[in-house]
């Protein structure tokens, strides 16, 4: 697939202007029209009825067609070489940027289906987990390409089931005969131990290197204290500098968690999955976290018992800020349908409902200055469909992220077909060569 | 004791097969082609060898009165080739596999070698777990390898080997591939640290997956920094300091001169030169099967790359409903290319055989790169002094130069070439006679 | 009874609460063209007459306003764990995989909680039956139609022999053990499979033994019941329904069958590729796999798993959908959906949730279009049910009204209320 690409990921470099005309602009901020959309130099430019084309533009019909910004997914797991540090219940040493897997077909896929935006996650195996990357779907770049520069750093936080899973004896059995090892914590108690624990070290750690500064500013001669990476990405969460992403499900975890979070002047940025947010909207809304949840997903574990679709409306309605994500490869290409839910399920405006996977988890992530709508001076990411995105008919045609096209319904359909000869060719190729290779086995499989 | 005994026989059956000649202490092969690699191809001359070391060469270097000559007509010879990355003489080390830890997977855990009760799983960095940064492979080396000749009658007279168990494997070695101890063989220790990105796996503790291992390797490295100008401080001012614990797992990381790291695509090539550059180490990169596809990165970052001659292959037995992926097709057929594209690239670079089953198979290995594209002259250089070069052993190593140390293989021919044999091996001027090699396979002929 | 207060009124002097009559709806037949203004007449529960505005009924026939709505034939999901499983990480909450590789005996619609949280929550968007189908093993047993709504299993039941649940034998070189995830060669692998095919044959030439031997009536005949319950199959009058992905399995399966006379259902199938020729030559239907799921390759186009459906549909190849699990039925229209997206006649995509599935498992005689004579299994809407804003106002089930309330309104409505 790469390498097809890379022939239309020359031609990216160099964009000209883009028009996008005569289609329907959902610009989510500032309402919906028949218009024009004009790119230039990665950003919109003008967006209105009548716009002013650029010499030189290149013009895009989208006669009958909606073109929306670019959708963000704020929960996914694609594009890492690993997911989950699970070896230990604080793992914030650990960070995604260091795993970033820029040829993940997932961010194809994801891109197909209008997602230009990803926030990529640490897994849910501890009650601190990793870092987290933000990245840009921009399919055919390097690891360089894909970062979303200049976003927030953030990290992974989990409570409940799964952060204490590994201190309970049944789910550790290792298959090996040898006696469970179980870690700490195997309990929501536990778990809010090894948070308020962890915070505390790092408010410890804070301070011997304040005082290992200070009299090294006097001229001592010191023993230069250690630095400890899990500590670091915790001294950046107490110092704003990093934002806190906390998968929960249940009321009484998510309050556990604000509460910890008060006590040492931390704000959690969002709230992932949050399942019961619903029964806790109003202590969300206060403590002023952010809420990233699933359309419809419910009854796969306990805790995800009480889910139920309304979650998104009731949230929202309770103003809390509201984002819908996947968690899922699969799922993330169908972000839109899954926006369009929460019109049945609590009876969301269309405005409302394309917010959740826009501008919302633009907030959640403090990047809505560059993304998350249609408004002159932000990030050129936008897609375009054949109906209206909220439908369950509708299909991306394209896809722009900074102003250049990255997704081509056609072109896709040109170089499937172009990847199925190389791949006859190159198997051929194989073939051919078999003899000679069975030549290179190893000297057990010669006759003797 | 019996050991020693066999060891005895078999070297006495080896004599009397041919094996080994015995030592005379000035050997010279005359009217022979010599290919010094470091400058111009002699068509015919000689090269003079004393105690161990090259002591002539030349169209006109005469033969001493006291030399043992060797008829050089119709013979080529070669520098002593090198495998750049082997665990030759280190019996407790696995094959040399690039495990970047690519995959969810990650690389797998590191067969348990220990009896006794297993430790504990790791909790931490501090736990140093899969840390054998100390280890020196010139400590560990046991000459009765039996890979050992193995190697020689491939024609390789060195080799670079490390152990390669952990994710600090340990301290390699440049070691000659003859000697009746170990003392005799070390050429150069340490020469390098072995890293690999493989983790404690399921339920070993830490590091579990990739980004623990990548975590725990930078925590190391900090700690490093911190353990040095800790000593430092405390050398200088004992009185009134606590004095850091001694921590032999750093003392290993603060005593390598280089560090290596393994990478086979694009994306792990980028991600390890970052690293190594943070890491402030001088880094050699190893794996390369997608090398082709980042000479540019490479050459941007200044790289040196060990380029793995096992290239890949189809895995036997396969299903043949489950077509493999373009990616993993397009690996197999331009694999073997890497080392051309590095050289256009200007990216230094040399083969290892450590993965291949057989040294043997090293020729075949080589000449499919010949075929992708590298000129044969290059092909011989990544395989005698580039990797002395990357290795900083040049000096000694690597090219027919008067007085480098005496490694040379006489051949019957041109190098990777299908028909071409070694006739004799020269490991620190000590000649030795591969023996011939089992009648080709029916189906090797008919080719 | 189980029906809203605001009806109540209307159902005290109405006599039985299966007669009604629909007025100012769209109805959707499914097999014939939609009828526009129009009143539809439910006696008895079962669908009498279509007509205009102008329809004549009884006086007594109570009347139900549903102007501007929509009315479907409810949605049928052929495949899920519907009442088997609660939550699905908890085992004591599942009974979908029993033990043993051959248990032709057992039978889902039994283990069906009627009480199960997920009837009214799947319910709710419009889904009136689905097939419970157990798993494990090879012959995993019977899989049970039930309609989403009874007091007991007993009432729900459709058919509760709907077809026989076989997990063909696959070849697989990947396995999950205890040391964690291994693969095997494909020789090793095949003779994996050969040995569990062995056993699968075996295990039929058993059942025709019996079935010889119970017709003979000896005298030392000893009834067996796991063999007994193979005779509907032998007999073709249950289907096997056969779980196979792959071109390959799909052939195999399909072969399979042939030779041992059964008639066949196919499940989960995702990529038939050459065998859509064999299947519309054998007249097999298909239960297609979700269609919202990922390429099953690297290489795949990105639309792979939601294009199979109009591949199937284009090979003139009978298929229904089934959501496979027990947390996403209630989305199976959306599957349905997707596909149209990608190329899908909408009409087939209606078809493959209604009518379809009621012909593959034999009761479309009663069920899967609104027809004269056929069961007031019906949903009224206020748009296309494939579309996911559309809601369902109202369920009738045997022409009985239905409550879509369910765990989720319920909780809904708590916490909004939340001061």
């Amino acid at each position: 697939m790469k390498f097809l690409l890379f022939l239309t990921a020359a031609a990216l470099t160099a964009a000209p202007p883009i028009v996008i005309q005569n289609a329907t602009v959902l610009t989510v901020t500032k309402g919906a029209f028949k218009g024009s959309v004009v790119v230039q130099d990665g950003k919109i430019k003008e967006v209105g009825e009548k716009v002013m084309i650029p010499p030189g533009a290149q013009i895009i019909d989208a006669s009958g067609q909606y073109v929306m910004p670019g959708i963000i997914d704020a929960h996914s797991h694609i594009a890492a070489d690993s997911i989950n540090e699970g070896a230990v219940s604080v793992s914030s040493m650990v960070g995604i940027e260091d795993v970033l897997d820029p040829e993940d077909i997932g961010i194809y896929r994801a891109l197909a289906g209008g997602v230009t935006t990803v926030n990529v996650l640490h897994g849910s195996a501890n009650a601190i987990g990793g870092k987290c990357q933000v990245i840009k779907t921009r399919w055919g770049k390097d690891r360089e390409g894909i970062l979303f520069e200049g976003a927030k750093p953030g990290i992974k936080f989990a409570l409940g089931e799964n952060p204490k899973r590994q201190g309970n004896v049944s789910a550790s059995r290792t298959g090996s005969g040898a006696p469970p090892v179980l870690r700490y914590p195997a309990t929501r108690m536990g778990v809010e131990d090894v948070i308020r624990q962890a915070f505390n070290d790092a408010k410890t750690y804070q301070a011997e290197w304040k005082g290992y500064n200070e009299r090294k500013a006097r001229g001592e001669t010191v023993i230069p204290p250690k630095r400890d990476l899990k500590l670091d990405a915790l001294v950046e969460v107490l110092e704003g500098k990093r934002l806190v992403h906390a998968h929960c499900y249940r009321a009484d975890e998510i309050l556990m968690l604000l509460r910890v979070a008060d006590e040492f002047g931390v704000k959690i940025k969002t709230l992932q999955h949050v399942l019961e947010g619903y029964k806790v909207a109003k202590e969300i809304k206060e403590h002023g976290a952010g809420a990233s949840t699933f359309s419809d997903w419910w009854a796969y574990k306990v805790e995800a018992f009480d889910a139920i679709p309304y979650n998104a409306a009731i949230m929202v309605k309770k103003g809390v800020l509201v984002s819908l994500n996947s968690d899922s490869g699969e799922l993330m290409r169908r972000l839109n349908t899954e926006a369009g839910k929460t019109m049945k399920y609590g009876g969301l405006t269309e405005t409302e409902a394309l917010s959740l996977i826009t501008i919302n988890p633009a907030k959640q992530l403090d990047l809505d200055h560059r993304i998350g709508s249609i408004e002159p001076g932000k990030d050129a990411d936008l897609v375009i469909y054949d109906k209206h995105p909220l439908s369950s008919f509708a299909k991306v045609q394209r896809v722009l992220i900074d102003g250049a096209v990255y997704f081509e319904r056609d072109r896709d359909l040109t170089e499937r077909q172009q990847r199925e000869q190389r791949k006859k060719q190159l198997l051929e190729k194989e073939k051919q060569s078999q003899p000679q290779q069975k030549k290179n086995a190893g000297p057990g499989r010669r006759p003797a | 004791m019996l050991r020693y005994f066999c060891r005895l026989l078999c070297a006495a059956a080896l004599s009397l097969s041919g094996g080994i000649a015995e030592t005379p202490a000035v050997i010279a092969i005359r009217n022979a082609r010599i290919v010094t690699v470091s400058g111009p191809v002699i068509a015919k001359g000689t090269v003079v060898v004393r105690n161990g070391l090259i002591e002539a060469v030349g169209e006109n270097a005469a033969p001493p009165a006291d030399a043992w000559i060797i008829d050089g007509a119709g013979l080529t010879v070669y520098p002593g080739l090198i495998d750049a990355m082997n665990t030759l003489g280190l019996s407790d080390s696995g094959p040399m596999t690039a495990a970047t830890g690519g995959g969810r997977r990650g690389g797998g855990p590191p067969p348990t070698t220990s009896s006794g009760p297993p430790a504990p799983p790791a909790r931490g960095p501090e736990d140093r777990p899969l840390n054998t940064s100390y280890l020196l492979a010139a400590d560990q080396i046991s000459p009765s390898d039996r890979r050992i000749e193995a190697a020689r009658n491939a024609g390789f007279t060195s080799a670079v080997t490390f152990p390669n168990r952990n994710i600090f494997s340990g301290q390699g070695a440049v070691i000659n591939l003859a000697g009746e101890r170990a003392g005799n063989m070390v050429v150069h220790s340490p020469t390098g640290m072995l890293l690999t990105m493989r983790s404690a796996g399921f339920s070993g503790g830490f590091p579990a997956s990739l980004m623990g291992v990548i975590a725990y390797i930078r925590q190391i490295y900090l700690d490093a920094a911190q353990y040095k100008t800790a000593k430092e401080i405390y050398a200088a001012h004992p009185v009134g300091n606590r004095r850091p614990d001694y921590d032999k797992h750093l003392e290993g990381v603060l005593a390598a001169p280089r560090i290596l790291l393994p990478a086979g695509n694009p994306k792990e090539i980028e991600r390890m030169l970052r690293f190594g550059q943070e890491l402030q180490q001088d880094t050699i990169l190893y794996g390369l099967a997608e090398g082709y596809r980042a000479a540019g990165t490479l050459k941007r970052h200044n790289a040196k790359a060990l380029i793995d001659l096992r290239w890949p292959e189809k895995s036997r037995d396969t299903d043949p409903e489950q077509i493999d992926s373009l990616r993993s097709l397009e690996m197999r057929d331009k694999a073997p290319s890497t080392a051309a594209e590095l050289k256009k690239a200007g990216v230094p670079f040399a083969f290892y055989a450590g993965a291949l089953t057989q040294p043997s198979d090293t020729s075949k290995a080589v000449k499919k790169a010949i075929d992708a594209g590298l000129p044969a002259a290059d092909a011989l250089r990544a395989l005698t002094l580039s990797p002395a070069e990357i290795f900083g052993v040049a000096d000694r190593l690597g090219s027919i130069d008067k007085g480098k140390i005496a490694n040379l293989i006489v051949t019957d021919g041109e190098l990777f070439q299908d028909r071409t044999k070694i006739r004799y091996v020269l490991v620190d001027g000590v000649k030795y006679e591969p023996a011939p090699e089992p009648s080709a396979s029916p189906s090797e002929s008919t080719r | 009874m189980k029906f809203l207060p605001f009806f109540l009124a209307v159902a005290l002097f109405a006599g039985a609460d299966d007669t009604f009559v629909l007025r100012g709806v769209t109805v959707h037949p499914v097999t014939g063209p939609d009828v526009e203004n129009a009143s539809l007449l439910v006696v008895d529960g079962k669908i009498a007459e279509i007509g205009d505005a102008r329809l004549k009924t009884p006086k007594t026939t109570k009347t139900i306003d549903a102007k501007g709505l929509h009315v479907y034939p409810g949605m049928i999901d052929s495949n899920t764990e519907v009442g088997m499983s609660e939550i699905s990480s908890v085992r004591e909450t599942s009974d979908v995989s029993e033990l043993g590789d051959f248990k032709p005996q057992l039978r889902a619609g039994i283990a069906v909680n009627p009480a199960s949280e997920h009837i009214p929550v799947i319910r709710a968007n419009g889904i009136v039956a689905a097939m419970a189908v157990p798993d494990g093993g090879i012959l995993a047993g019977q899989a049970s139609l039930m309609r989403l709504d009874g007091w007991t299993w007993e009432e729900m039941a459709i058919r509760l022999d709907a077809a026989m649940h076989l997990r063909f034998p696959t070849v697989s070189t990947a396995s999950f053990g205890p040391s964690g995830f291994s693969r095997a060669s494909f020789s090793e692998a095949r003779r994996n499979y050969e040995a569990r095919l062995k056993n699968l044959s075996e295990y039929f030439e058993r059942a025709r033994r019996y079935q010889k031997a119970k017709a003979a009536a000896g005298a030392g005949f000893k009834p067996d019941l796991a063999l007994e319950a193979m005779l509907p199959v032998l007999a073709k009058k249950v289907p096997v329904m056969i779980s196979a992905t792959r071109e390959r399995a799909i052939k195999d399966a399909v072969a399979w069958g042939e030779k041992e006379g059964v008639r066949i259902v196919l499940a989960q199938v995702r990529r038939p590729g050459s065998a859509l020729a064999l299947l519309k030559e054998k007249n097999i239907p298909v239960i297609l796999g979700p269609t919202q799921e990922l390429p099953l390759e690297e290489d795949d186009p990105y639309d792979e798993a939601f294009t199979v459906p109009v591949e199937v549909h284009k090979a003139g190849v009978k298929f229904a959908f089934g959501s496979f699990g027990n947390q996403f039925s209630r989305n199976l229209p959306y599957q349905a959906a997707t596909a149209v997206a990608f190329g899908l006649p909408h009409e087939e995509a209606l078809k493959s949730v209604t009518l379809y599935p009621a012909q593959i498992w034999g009761v479309d005689d009663r069920m899967g279009s609104i027809e004269k004579g056929k069961s007031a299994d019906i949903i009224l809407t206020d748009g296309d049910p494939l579309e996911v804003k559309t809601n369902v106002k109202r369920m009738f089930i045997q022409g009985r009204e239905v409550d879509l309330e369910s765990k989720h309104t319920k909780l809904y409505k708590k916490y909004l209320a939340r001061p």
